[in-house]
């Protein structure tokens, strides 16, 4: 197999050295696994090769951006080849009339916000990651970040896709038109995680920059406060742009190193930013600040200008870097609750930290619920990480008794694979396992990532008249 | 990009919502008459009346509000099962801005629950009689999603019976959510092939203190950051308004034309046949020159809706529609009328065709009813 790679792309971009298989086989969360080999594809043709290749030899195909994700969706967990997308990183067009682009996979999502800026226009989906992640990593995932509380996850913005699926066919699904005919594929593709197909081009839409923007910094002496000012703010009918809260510990972490003047003897903050008209952004930042007063907030200030923004967004969105002054290695969760249940699933998460004498420490999306915890600890001592990996399970189960889901914009991944029966029945992974074997039946894509063994179970004996087709 | 060169309105400003009501009603089709109907009162006995079916291969028609029947492909129904039988509101979360609605629930009937805590589903304003299930299999958007996005951006969870009558649910009731395939998203659009709607988790939106709508005498060029909406009829371009008191006085104060309090939507074209044109909305401009005058467009969207009889001309039309990456799509037609409803079938239509056969093994619930027949 390895030779025809190396036939069909330039030699030395398919990779099977030692150190190369060993870097290629993890992503940015705990998962390590072994591909035979790594494929980086600078094509659309070349793409269909190496499928069309490990098809051939019966191998697992991973796609993978730029290993930013934290679910193992692109660790090769059964080996196989990593196709690699990073090199396949041209913005081919931007319709600024339109208010469209089209890209490759590998495309940087922060430089595609970058180059559709003269035009007054941006990609909105937004990860933490977003200096790094690439646009084909934010697809897969169906990745959000602070900004998709108003303006929707990755999949609201994504118009068409390029997509090579499992038998190596390729095919354009989605239009530019609205509600294209037929059943929506292009709404199952994103997030699929590599599952179903693997993008080689995407038509992405582009938002306009609003003409006007607030954004408050509250502090609170408690966490409950800062969550009941969240979920005060909802109720009122005011949806912000983005609504995130960082506690102490993440504030003091940050704040260390960025010197930004973050209120470090708070016990939360909360960054508020809404976007629009100047009357609706002044009429809305006066009602945020109402709610937080009336949840005892202990000071409010708004950014006075765009470098002051630009700080407290590089102090939330640098967060995960800061804490490593805490402990060598965090596991970051992502898990969504209802906004109505923030208050109390806050001080659960606190106490399974306690429990289990882990450093917690929270920096989230608090507007739409999608909890990020971070355990802080020492890989290198001896049970940590059962120790670490028993109270993330807890967590998870703490959020979807609260009515919630085990991913908000990670993924499922191999991560937790194996606890969508927490929220599923077997009913219901039965139809999510038949939606993955009609794009692959063979399994070749991604094989063992967001369904656990034994989901395509689903036995429905007798009700079939002869012939049907199950 | 706006015509408001065509002269002063003569349809004017006195177009009420009941009037606009009572045309929707008109547009209400009633289901075949000589098949066996079905209530089914629960799910479970909706799930047993489709596994029954599929077991003894009996064709099924699913009706909500009867006002998408015109699009798509005929099905002649050994059964039409009605969802009238499930149209409650399971779960309601004002302050979480979620709703868990079951399928037969009419639109108007969820729209004015919602309204009495100052909130919105977002589903389309016409025809209000129609169902959720309706509006979501059908996809139908509301003029609003110029703010708001289409309704498949909104739908956080779905419970499917599907052909063979297991229940499925996807997705979860929370606002953000990634936990495996997005099987609501799919279920819109899908008229019934995946399986029947029987509820959905939506996310709200606030209701706006205030709204506006202003006919335009002018250019909008770029004075208005996110509108509702902004519909060109064949005498009149309005821009829809919402937003603080502050807010909207300003976008008033700022166009060129004539405002009224509240959102005052134009009738649907009605005809014994409507179409849906979709194209990418850069290109829509193009098209409106082409139509007769009973027209609605969506500016800044790319769907056109309009009546005409003059189906032999829609034949071209369509060629050019799909040269442009559009659709035209047939809404409604009289009793015998024959059209290509859907015309060229997109993009993996083989996995599409798939997909329903997975969820429909036994191929009872709307069968063919999709482009490709499927």
């Amino acid at each position: 197999m390895i030779d025809e790679l190396r036939a069909a792309l330039d030699s030395d971009r398919v990779m099977e050295s030692k150190l190369e298989l060993h870097l290629y086989g993890r992503d940015a969360g705990v998962y390590r696994g072994n591909p035979s080999v790594v494929a980086i594809p600078e094509t659309t043709e070349e793409v269909v090769e190496i499928v069309k290749i490990a098809g051939r030899h019966e191998a697992p195909v991973v796609a993978r951006g730029a290993g930013t994700g934290l679910a193992a969706g692109a660790v090769p967990t059964e080996g196989g080849v990593v196709l690699v997308t990073t090199r396949m990183n041209q913005i081919h067009e931007i319709d600024p009339v339109k208010r469209t682009a089209w890209v490759g996979p590998g495309v940087i999502n922060l430089d595609l916000s970058h180059a559709a800026a003269p035009y007054g226009l941006y990609f909105a989906p937004d990860p933490s990651s977003q200096a790094a992640c690439t646009v084909g990593g934010n697809i897969a995932n169906n990745s959000g970040g602070p900004h998709c509380l108003a303006e929707g996850s990755t999949v609201n913005h994504v118009l068409a896709l390029e997509v090579v699926l499992p038998d190596g066919t390729l095919e354009v699904i989605g239009s530019e038109a609205p509600d294209p005919i037929g059943l929506d594929l292009r709404g199952v593709m994103v997030g699929s995680e590599g599952t179903l197909g693997i993008v080689t081009r995407a038509l992405v839409k582009l938002t306009p920059i609003a003409p006007d923007i607030r954004t408050l910094l509250c502090s609170f002496s408690s966490i409950s406060d800062a969550a009941e000012t969240v979920s005060g703010v909802i109720a009122r009918g005011v949806v912000p742009a983005a609504l995130e809260m960082m506690d102490q510990r993440i504030v003091e972490a940050v704040e260390n190193w960025l010197h930004a003047g973050l209120p470090t003897h708070a016990a939360a903050i909360l960054l508020a930013e809404v976007v629009g008209e100047t009357a609706a952004v002044e009429a809305e930042a006066d009602l945020i600040a109402e709610v937080a007063r009336a949840n005892k907030a202990l000071e409010i200030s708004v950014a006075a200008g765009e470098d002051e923004r630009a700080l407290l967004w590089k102090c939330r969105k640098s967060a995960f870097g800061a804490v490593a002054q805490a402990a060598p290695n965090y596991y970051l969760h992502d898990t969504v609750v209802p906004r109505t249940r923030l208050v109390e699933t806050m001080n659960k998460v606190y106490e399974i930290g306690r429990r289990h004498d882990l450093l917690m420490m929270n920096v989230f999306h608090a507007g739409d619920g999608n909890l990020h915890p971070l355990m802080m600890f020492d890989a290198s001592e001896p049970g940590m990480i059962e120790k670490v990996q028993a109270a993330a399970d807890e967590l998870v189960e703490v959020c979807v008794k609260a009515g919630g889901a085990l991913s908000g914009e990670h993924g499922i991944g191999r991560e937790k694979r194996d606890l969508m029966p927490l929220m599923f029945n077997t009913a219901d992974l039965d139809a999510q396992a038949r939606i993955k074997e009609t794009f692959d039946p063979f399994g070749r894509f991604n094989p063992g990532k967001i369904l656990p063994a034994g989901s395509r179970c689903f036995d429905q004996s007798g009700a079939l008249p002869p012939g049907a087709w199950v | 990009m706006l015509r408001s060169e065509r002269g002063p309105s003569t349809r004017g400003v006195g177009v009420t919502s009941i009037r606009a009501a009572s045309a929707r009603i008109a547009r209400r089709l009633e289901a075949p008459t000589d098949v066996e109907h079905r209530h089914p009162a629960s799910v479970e006995e909706l799930a047993e009346t489709l596994s029954q079916a599929s077991s003894e291969g009996r064709t099924v028609l699913v009706w909500g509000g009867g006002t998408h029947q015109g699009y798509g492909y005929r099905v002649s129904p050994d059964l039409v099962v009605f969802t009238d039988g499930l149209a409650t509101i399971v779960e309601w979360e004002p302050d979480d801005l979620t709703v868990v609605v079951e399928g037969g629930m009419t639109v108007a009937g969820l729209e004015s629950r919602l309204a009495t805590r100052g909130q919105t589903a977002v589903l389309a304003e016409l025809p209000a009689t129609g169902t959720v299930g309706g509006a979501l299999a059908a996809g139908i958007s509301a003029y609003r999603r110029g703010r708001f996005g289409p309704t498949r951006d909104r739908i956080l969870e779905v419970t499917l019976v599907t052909g063979d009558g297991r229940v499925v649910r996807a997705g979860g009731r929370v606002v953000k959510n990634v936990t495996g395939y997005d099987l609501a998203r799919l279920a819109v659009g899908s008229f019934g092939r995946l399986g029947v709607i029987v509820s959905a988790c939506l996310k709200l939106w606030p209701l706006p203190q205030v709204s506006a709508t202003v006919t335009l005498d002018g250019d909008l060029g770029n004075q208005v950051y996110r509108p509702l909406a902004v519909l060109e009829e064949a005498r009149k371009s309005s821009v829809y308004l919402a937003g603080t008191e502050e807010e909207v006085a300003a976008q008033i104060a700022r166009l060129p034309g004539e405002s009224q309090p509240g959102l005052v939507w134009p009738e649907l074209p009605s005809g014994p046949w409507t179409w849906s044109l979709r194209v990418p909305p850069a290109t829509a401009v193009g098209f409106v020159s082409a139509l007769p005058d009973d027209f609605v467009h969506q500016v800044g969207v790319g769907e056109i809706s309009f009546t005409t009889e003059d189906t032999q001309g829609m034949e071209d039309l369509r060629t050019k529609v799909e040269a442009a990456g559009g659709s035209l799509v047939v809404t409604g037609r009289p009793p015998g009328g024959e059209f290509e409803p859907w015309g060229r079938p997109p993009a993996g239509i083989e996995i599409q065709s798939r997909l329903a056969a997975a969820f429909d093994p036994a191929r009872i619930l709307n069968p063919g009813r999709l482009p490709g027949r499927i």
